[in-house]
């Protein structure tokens, strides 16, 4: 299973005035579930539509399925979820479903068994025939799921799945996904949503500005990263707490969320100095766990300073 | 893996499937459906219209006579006037109920009376239609004066002037010392009867039959590669404003999208002219129960002008049909892909349909003369062939090495406009913000 299904090399993407993608190198291997992460602007999109062939990079290759060099005719064996949803809206259910199977090399009989499978998997047999635009912005969503999976394809490029979706059917979609990966299909997914990353992904690459800033194993990166982390939870008193958290010689860094915080501490400090000093100080405690760093703060401590770096390169150019 | 169909069959495939979908989501469309009843319907109100209209225009005009003039002069002209008949539909009419009025030497004092009768808004035995003055220049000059509420109608006009101009001519002969017999024999009525020739057959078909076919086969011709080719343009919108397009260019290259989409919607064309035409052929050949079911005589709707169509002249039609909507549909989907929405399509697409509009508007030129030079020149320009051939054929019969050149200078119009299109709509689909300017587009082609 070493095999890589997909592999960047040295990709470059110009747009007029900027660079949306610099020297982008990266492996995705076969089977698993791969996080393509990055704030915004970053060029996850960028780069999923140069692996869908949709734009040509102007530098650098896209291998795909070890050896063959991104084009249509690979179609047939990748599924996609663009960014941007968009149906036709007065097609019915299963009509556009079988379309969209059948431009990935589905027969059209093929086609409407998937389509009939999937539409009772997910829940929607009753609305096979009614109009794209009867249907909720949910059930729209499903349907689009559904058009990128039709043709069981090896890998599964999805760009932003999740953003826009209720709890409901973003479990449902992860749910499927999960055991796409399980049967050993690969599933490449961008996202700016680290929580959602941190869960499901086995590998991950994390992009600003066009550049990769991380990338690999999350637990690896977890380790590289270091730090000692403390996960809190208070039951009341937060502002007891603050006195203690703002001073510098204990804690490095607060990600505050209000009744919970994740404190990276002060180098020679210990948990247990910590621990101590919020006891004394009268907090209620309802949780402290030494941690690994979240992906969120490792995003947010490589990207916000990397931003900021670029931010003061562009204001130096003009 | 599983057993995919091989890269060559693949292609077809999905043209095929992109085809369907157009044609199907198209033709379920409740526009669809309601523009191809409707019309027919509009085809029957057409073919029914003229006869009710005549059916009640039937009463006959109201004219008085002034007579200024020396000796029987006036006299005839209103015998004249009172023996025209005139064929409706239904009946044959007298179409002049006359009033001699003799001058008596007073002609302005009595023609201003007439006048002030003629034309009331409320109509009764009294009012009058017309007044036709008469003096004794009026053989010397030709001169005649007519005052009335209908003069706006040519065909009143043209009507009164045939029935006066023989006895004029016949006052002007005697006064010259003719025979009177010779003069009535010479009066006698003179009348075109045409009948159109094709290769060396007689075809037994008027000439206004065949102009009639002529002007309804190009107004076809304008409303559909206006109507479908703008449903292109639409089509192409959607898919980029839903970012559909993503999906779809990730699947089969922008070519394949663009041939199957001109030729779904092309499809969707046929299928809608064919059943207007079927219509309009059913309609034409069971006119006379058509006309009984409204009232009218059979005998005039038999002799109607109706046009035989050959086949030869269909696969003309269908032909220069298809070439000028591959033709027209490429540049609006180029159109197309260079929008975001379809209000900034719609403003556009303002220069193509110009081009249709223009093809039509030469087409109605040339009606007057098929065969002259522009119209040859015409023929060989592809923005105008589809219309221009078309027409010529039908209105006299083309040599086939012209009408092969028109093909062929179209298919090489087709070819440059599709590759110029084609490149347009791949970098088009996928761009978006500000409207390209020319010099953008020029590097579009050039580096696609």
């Amino acid at each position: 299973m070493s095999e890589c299904v997909l592999r960047l090399d040295s990709v470059v993407k110009r747009f007029a005035g900027h660079t949306a993608v610099r020297n982008l190198s990266a492996e995705v291997p076969r089977g698993g579930i791969f996080g393509l992460l990055g704030p915004n602007g970053a060029g996850k999109t960028t780069t999923i539509r140069m692996i869908m062939n949709i734009i040509t990079p102007d530098a650098g290759r896209i291998v795909l399925f070890g050896g063959q060099p991104a084009s249509r005719a690979l179609t047939s064996r990748i599924g996609f979820l663009p960014e941007e949803r968009g149906l036709y809206k007065k097609m019915r259910v299963l009509d556009h479903l079988v379309f969209f199977g059948e431009i990935k090399g589905l027969t059209p009989r093929d086609a409407r068994t998937r389509t009939r499978a999937w539409l009772e998997r997910l829940g929607l047999q009753d609305w096979s025939t009614h109009k794209v635009e009867d249907l909720s912005k949910g059930m729209q969503q499903k349907v689009q799921f559904i058009s990128a999976l039709l043709h069981d394809p090896e890998l599964l490029v999805l760009d932003e799945p999740f953003s826009g979706l209720d709890p409901v059917n973003s479990q449902v979609m992860k749910d499927v996904v999960v055991e796409l990966a399980r049967e050993g299909r690969t599933i490449l997914f961008s996202t700016h949503i680290m929580e959602q990353a941190e869960r499901m992904c086995d590998r991950i690459v994390i992009m600003a500005r066009g550049e990769k800033i991380v990338d690999g194993r999350i637990a690896d990166v977890k380790r590289e990263f270091g730090g000692n982390y403390v996960a809190l939870s208070f039951g009341r008193d937060a502002e007891r707490a603050g006195a203690v958290l703002r001073d510098r010689s204990l804690v490095a860094q607060v990600d505050d969320y209000g009744a919970s915080a994740e404190v990276r501490l002060a180098e020679g400090a210990g948990p247990d100095k910590l621990l101590s000093r919020l006891v004394a100080a009268g907090v209620g405690l309802v949780r402290f766990e030494v941690v690994e760093p979240s992906l969120n703060s490792i995003f947010i401590a490589k990207v916000g300073a990397d931003a900021a770096v670029a931010r003061a390169e562009e204001v130096a150019l003009a | 893996m599983p057993p995919w169909p091989g890269p060559r069959r693949w292609r077809l495939h999905k043209v095929w499937a992109v085809v369907r979908r157009e044609f199907i989501s198209r033709v379920q469309s409740r526009a669809f459906v309601l523009s191809t009843i409707l019309g027919p319907l509009f085809m029957g109100a057409l073919f029914v219209m003229p006869i009710l209209l005549e059916k009640r225009q039937t009463a006959p005009k109201h004219v008085a006579v002034l007579d200024g003039a020396q000796g029987a002069f006036g006299r005839q002209v209103a015998e004249r006037l009172t023996a025209e008949m005139r064929d409706t539909v239904t009946h044959t009419l007298p179409r002049y109920r006359v009033e001699y009025v003799r001058a008596e030497g007073r002609v302005d004092a009595a023609r201003d009376s007439l006048v002030a009768m003629t034309g009331l808004r409320k109509s009764g035995a009294e009012a009058l239609d017309g007044v036709l003055v008469l003096t004794d220049s009026t053989i010397e000059s030709g001169h005649m004066q007519y005052y009335g509420a209908n003069v706006g109608s040519p065909n009143d006009m043209s009507a009164l002037n045939a029935a006066v101009r023989p006895l004029v001519t016949a006052a002007r002969l005697e006064r010259a010392g003719v025979d009177p017999s010779i003069v009535n024999a010479a009066e006698r009525r003179v009348d075109l009867r045409t009948e159109r020739v094709s290769d060396g057959k007689l075809t037994g078909q008027s000439g206004s039959a065949s102009f009639l076919l002529a002007y309804v086969m190009s107004f076809m011709l304008y409303l559909a590669l206006l109507l479908y080719g703008m449903q292109v343009m639409g089509s192409v919108v959607e898919e980029k404003s839903t970012r559909i397009v993503e999906v779809l260019v990730s699947s089969l290259t922008p070519f394949q999208l663009l041939l199957g989409k001109v030729i779904g919607v092309a499809s969707v064309a046929l299928v809608q002219l064919g059943i207007w035409a079927g219509t309009a052929m059913v309609l034409t050949t069971y006119r006379v129960q058509v006309a009984g079911l409204v009232g009218a005589s059979s005998k005039s709707v038999s002799d109607l002008p109706i046009p035989t169509v050959t086949p030869m002249m269909l696969a003309v039609f269908l032909g220069f049909f298809v070439l000028g909507f591959f033709f027209y549909a490429a540049m609006y989907a180029a159109v197309g892909s260079m929008c975001n929405s379809h209000q900034e399509a719609q403003q556009s697409q303002t220069p193509v349909t110009l081009f249709v509009a223009a093809g039509l508007l030469l087409m109605f030129s040339l009606l007057s003369e098929p065969n002259g030079t522009m119209a040859h020149a015409l023929s060989f320009v592809p923005f105008f062939a589809p219309f221009v051939t078309p027409v010529r054929y039908s209105l006299s019969p083309l040599p086939w090495s012209e009408l092969l050149l028109s093909v062929l200078a179209m298919l090489v119009g087709l070819v440059v406009v599709v590759w110029i299109a084609a490149r347009i709509y791949r970098v088009g689909i996928l761009s978006y913000g500000k409207k390209p300017k020319l010099a953008e587009l020029a590097r579009w082609v050039r580096t696609a």
